[in-house]
């Protein structure tokens, strides 16, 4: 007889197990009708906030409800080519409202959805003019000298531009969250424009920017089956609507993603990608030579292990060229891109660690 | 894989894992960059050419043509970025600049 096999079928749990399945039957063609129909889609981005500083699309947001016990304040910079809700996906489940309970005074720079009228904005626009501008607000509203600046994805080469380009930065903290710095360690993502075979004018449209679906294809094409085993996860699934919930969540994100400005992608091409300058330690901007090496504050280089869009090969050297070398710190974390804002592994690992660093770099409730 | 995953999904995800590192690789080769690049060129001549065509069409019949429009808007853009930096240097001007009356 087969050890692992049940000497007796016990007719209750049989029928236990029928009921369940049962139960989850119904409630699979429940969700699925749902699903299919679009309705019920999960809320997105709800923990409340202000806005405390406007200028063209970007806004900068102050959340509210935890006791603001620690200072300086907290200012996450968004990328570039995605929504900030990200960072703030689903309530349970959501890097913003773990720090905000935590007692850190958090904002999100959020850039908007660009149009026409940002075609112009280049990298320049954003470290020299938006940045400064938001942080002045922030500091105002919070009433600290100083920030901890964290900058996701794109928004991890502002911060550092900023934090390393202006005297008067005054950031204590800055945290780089999945931030590219080697160029040529990105594979499929940038493969086409590093080599030449597209020009940045070919991806540019009529309004002067990189559409956003140009950008969903080139995330889509970094693992184009996947979507396969998501769905078909999904369906097994199907009767629990905490998945369903976050599995749509995920899906609205991933497809959600925003216009690229085309003159900041022109430099991001030419200057990031083809010439790889910020693994020189040196980006020209405006008028002046901006050297990594002069950013403020503690840094901390956080990475996600299983990042297929910016993979930790791409972060890792920002180590050796950002900031103080004393006052560099790593952190690895598991997980995917997203491990930064959602997700299991964004729970168990990323918010704790992330909150303990920046309360430890912080100063302790008066 | 999760131990308690039923029959049916483990061969999905085994079958779409055996599927996708191919195609994944091949979507990194230079034969797909080449690729893309050649259809995003020709796309853009065809799109272009098509335009083109119902362009003078349209122009025919005195009528503006998309893009006429997209040039339109285009030159509104241009102006209203214009005016945007101008009420900006305004407002710059405003916090940083001396104040009327203080003396200095």
């Amino acid at each position: 007889m087969n050890p692992k096999m049940p000497s007796t079928l016990n007719p209750a749990d049989v029928l236990q197990r029928i009921n369940r399945d049962l139960e989850r039957s119904v409630l699979r063609a429940r969700n699925g009708v749902r699903y299919v129909r679009g309705t019920h889609r999960p809320s997105l981005g709800t923990t409340p906030k202000d806005v405390v500083w406007r200028s063209g699309k970007a806004e900068l947001w102050r959340y509210k409800g935890g006791d603001r016990r620690y200072r300086p304040p907290v200012v996450i910079v968004h990328s570039l080519v995605s929504r900030s809700y990200i960072l703030d996906l689903r309530p349970g489940n959501s890097t913003v409202e773990y720090l905000t309970a935590a007692g850190l005074d958090v904002f999100m720079l959020d850039w908007g959805v660009p149009d026409e009228l940002d075609a112009d904005n280049d990298l320049e626009r954003y470290v020299d003019w938006y940045l400064p501008r938001a942080l002045a607000a922030a500091r105002r509203v919070s009433g600290s000298e100083e920030v901890t600046l964290a900058g996701y994805c794109l928004g991890g080469v502002l911060a550092a531009l900023y934090a390393a380009g202006h005297d008067d930065a005054r950031v204590r903290n800055l945290i780089l969250m999945a931030t590219p710095f080697d160029f040529s360690q990105m594979g499929a993502m940038v493969g086409l424009l590093r080599e030449g075979r597209l020009t940045p004018e070919e991806m540019i449209d009529e309004t002067g920017n990189v559409p956003a679906d140009a950008l969903y294809s080139g995330f889509y094409m970094l693992a184009p089956t996947t979507e396969v085993a998501q769905k078909a996860t999904l369906l097994e699934n199907l009767w629990n609507d905490e998945f369903v919930e976050g599995f749509q969540a995920m899906a609205t994100w991933s497809r959600d993603h925003v216009p690229f400005p085309g003159a900041a992608f022109r430099q991001l091409v030419e200057l990031l990608v083809r010439q790889n300058i910020l693994m020189t330690g040196s980006i020209p901007l405006g008028t002046r030579q901006v050297d990594l090496v002069n950013a403020q504050g503690n840094i901390l280089n956080a990475m996600a292990e299983r990042d297929n869009v910016v993979p930790p090969a791409a972060v890792e050297p920002l180590m050796q060229l950002v900031g103080d070398p004393a006052r560099r710190e790593e952190l690895r974390l598991p997980g995917g891109h997203v491990t930064f804002g959602t997700g299991r592994s964004a729970v168990k690992h990323t918010m704790p660690n992330l909150t303990a660093w920046i309360i430890d770099h912080s100063d302790p409730p008066s | 894989m999760p131990a308690n995953q039923p029959l049916w999904l483990r061969v999905v995800l085994k079958v779409e894992r055996a599927i996708g590192e191919p195609v994944e690789s091949a979507v990194r080769s230079d034969h797909y960059f080449e690729l893309i690049s050649t259809t995003t060129r020709v796309r853009r001549k065809a799109q272009g050419a098509a335009e083109g065509v119902s362009r003078r069409c349209l122009h025919t019949l005195n009528l503006p043509a998309g893009s006429d429009i997209r040039n339109m808007r285009q030159q509104l853009a241009r102006m209203e970025r214009r005016l945007n930096q101008l009420s900006d240097e305004i407002a710059d001007q405003g916090e940083t600049g001396p104040r009327p009356g203080n003396g200095r």
